[in-house]
């Protein structure tokens, strides 16, 4: 297929362990007789991202998203399996692929440390090969875009997050990539700077045709940017659609939130022994005379749950939240691979 | 070929930038430098006040003798091609230590240039300039207060083998560095076997002949640091052991080639870190 930009088959990723006892002692043992264990990282993931599209990458911690990542950009090389980019496979002639592609990690920066921002793209310039007049419309581009000129002078080590998270995408995109990898890009930035980079990142991708593939923990940055999501636990797809699809298939949780007027009120409260809420469906917590209620409004409907809370306590203030897809996520990160198979069924 | 060295200008010009701005750093390395070099060449003087030549005796019979002026002249060469290579590429010792178990070598990896090459621009050593600055000061000084039948001995000719040699000798440090900086490919870290196999660089500043089988075997074929320095400066003040000069530049080549081997089996087996 020619509009297919990233295709990945069956790609596994092991690594080996040393397994240690605690204590010296068995630090010594480790070193004469070391034992390994084989952690699987990435289990067999497949996908594949049509030019141009959004893609977000999200699991919980641990899960395989930075490995996918790093190995979709050429740094590691995989156990098993293949992915093309763009028809290119990343660690076979990697000073050609990485030339088409840009990469943050926004845990580490790639740029250097003691030289002002302006040499740093002076030195990728060199680097990427870039034209003068190309990198002065690019540059002119970026700055627009991401705002650069108010430190464009300064060293990288004096920058702020914010400003050191822009420069970095800045470097990323100089040499105008086909594919944009970022990895965390919103990590540790507050809601103006998270919010321009959002910005940046759907214009770049409207305007260039980049296609962008972003892992996240931030679920706004899927909710606003990304048209697909890919999710991985335990190295594992576990779903792999658009969001609006993810919120019909598991959004049927709701959230009743509301103040008693008596604390004491709460023991009159005991959902669990009259509905039959199974273990995933309801969970609830007392915060003062604060109460959090979660529960499945296909096992409970809105309105029984309501009444049923009306007539035994006095409130001061009462309210029924939707799904929102940090609840969905939330869900599905506990149930882990379980929900494999009801993503997959339909998929 | 050019793109290379207009990056490494960039970062050559950045690095002297920031000699100036932290210069109590600066001062402090090469005052610390200046003193270990000091105590070193004090010690040699020492013990040539109560001798009137190193000998290398066997059975009693004194087979070869240097005087306090030749060890010199040695001792100052041997800091020339250790001094370029310290000058041009010292983050080779990140590797070792700490990029690889951090996880910081994936950015070497995200550019399009050979990754060696990349981390080699990146630093541009300033303190190396003590190396250099001591050993063209010993080399000038044992020159100068040599006997007139020792500088009679020296054929200028022999000068351009030499300063020919020298690139190939800094080779050698540079291989021998990176061979044992990519070890950290699989270990994580290798910064303290890259410190040990640097080391016998020290024994390499006296005339190899002194050593024992062992010690001799070790600097001029293992880790031939010996072609650096003595080989080298011997053939220069006395036209002794010519060979050294071909064999420094093939040494330096297969040294080179297996180096690079280890370095491209280290990439594959690379496996960043978590983040």
């Amino acid at each position: 297929m020619e509009n297919i930009m990233i295709e990945v088959r069956d790609l596994r990723k092991e690594f080996r362990k040393a397994v240690k006892e605690p204590g010296l002692k068995g630090s010594v043992k480790a070193l004469f007789k070391p034992v390994y264990n084989t952690v699987k990282a990435v289990d067999g993931i497949s996908f594949t991202v049509p030019k141009g599209e959004i893609i977000g990458f999200i699991g919980p911690n641990g899960a395989g998203k930075s490995t996918v990542i790093k190995m979709l950009t050429g740094i590691l090389t995989p156990t098993s399996g293949e992915c093309r980019i763009d028809g290119k496979i990343p660690t076979k002639d990697r000073k050609k692929y990485v030339k088409e592609i840009g990469v943050v990690f926004g845990q580490r920066t790639q740029l250097w440390w003691d030289l002002a921002l302006r040499e740093t793209y002076m030195v990728l310039k060199e680097i990427y090969e870039i034209p003068d007049k190309e990198y002065e419309e690019r540059m002119a581009f970026l700055n627009e875009v991401l705002e650069l000129d108010d430190f464009i002078t300064s060293p990288v080590r004096t920058l702020s997050l914010g400003q050191r998270m822009r420069a970095d995408i800045a470097a990323s995109l100089l040499h105008n990539p086909k594919v944009l990898f970022l990895d965390e890009p919103t990590i540790g930035l507050d809601v103006v700077v998270k919010d321009s980079i959002r910005k940046a990142i759907k214009k770049i991708n409207a305007e260039n045709g980049t296609t962008v593939i972003l892992t996240t923990h931030d679920l706004e940055d899927i909710e606003l940017l990304c048209e697909r999501i890919v999710m991985i636990d335990k190295g594992k797809k576990v779903f792999d659609g658009d969001i609006s699809e993810l919120k019909r298939r598991f959004g049927q949780m709701r959230e009743l939130h509301f103040e008693l007027k008596n604390s004491a009120d709460f023991e009159k409260l005991d959902y669990k022994g009259d509905f039959s809420f199974g273990e995933e469906d309801f969970t609830i917590e007392l915060k003062g005379t604060i109460v959090d209620v979660r529960f499945n409004c296909d096992v409970v409907s809105v309105e029984e749950m309501l009444s049923y809370t009306l007539s035994r306590v006095h409130v001061k203030d009462i309210n029924v939240k939707d799904a929102d897809i940090e609840e969905i996520i939330r869900r599905l990160y506990l149930k882990g691979g379980e929900m494999l198979d009801a993503a997959s069924e339909n998929v | 070929m050019k793109r290379i060295l207009k990056m490494h200008l960039i970062f050559i010009r950045q690095d002297l930038k920031k000699l100036m701005e932290y210069k109590v750093d600066f001062l402090l390395g090469a005052i610390g430098f200046l003193l270990t070099q000091a105590v070193q060449i004090l010690c040699l003087g020492i013990i040539f006040s109560a001798i009137p030549a190193l000998c290398y005796t066997l059975n009693g019979e004194v087979l070869d003798a240097w005087s306090f002026e030749e060890v010199l002249f040695i001792y100052g060469f041997s800091l020339i091609p250790k001094g370029i290579d310290h000058l041009l590429y010292d983050n080779l010792w990140g590797l070792g230590y700490w990029i690889v178990d951090k996880g910081d070598f994936d950015k070497y990896l995200t550019r399009p240039i050979n990754s060696w090459i990349y981390i080699l621009c990146e630093k541009f050593c300033v303190d190396a300039f003590g190396d250099l600055v001591v050993g063209v000061a010993l080399i000038v000084y044992s020159l100068v207060s040599m006997s007139p039948e020792t500088i009679a001995e020296i054929n200028p000719l022999r000068i351009i083998p030499v300063v020919l040699v020298i690139p190939f000798a800094v080779m050698i440090f540079t291989s021998v560095k990176t061979g044992t900086a990519a070890i950290s490919f699989w270990t994580k870290r290798s910064g303290h076997i890259t410190h040990m196999c640097y080391m016998t660089n020290e024994f390499a500043k006296y005339p190899a002949k002194i050593y024992n089988t062992f010690v001799k075997t070790l600097i001029t074929y293992i880790l031939p640091f010996a072609l650096t320095a003595y080989y080298p400066a011997i053939y220069l003040l006395r036209g002794e052991s010519w060979w050294s000069i071909p064999v420094t530049v093939a040494v330096s080549l297969v040294l080179f080639g297996v180096s690079q081997l280890i370095w491209h089996r280290g990439l594959k087996a690379y496996e960043s870190a978590g983040s």
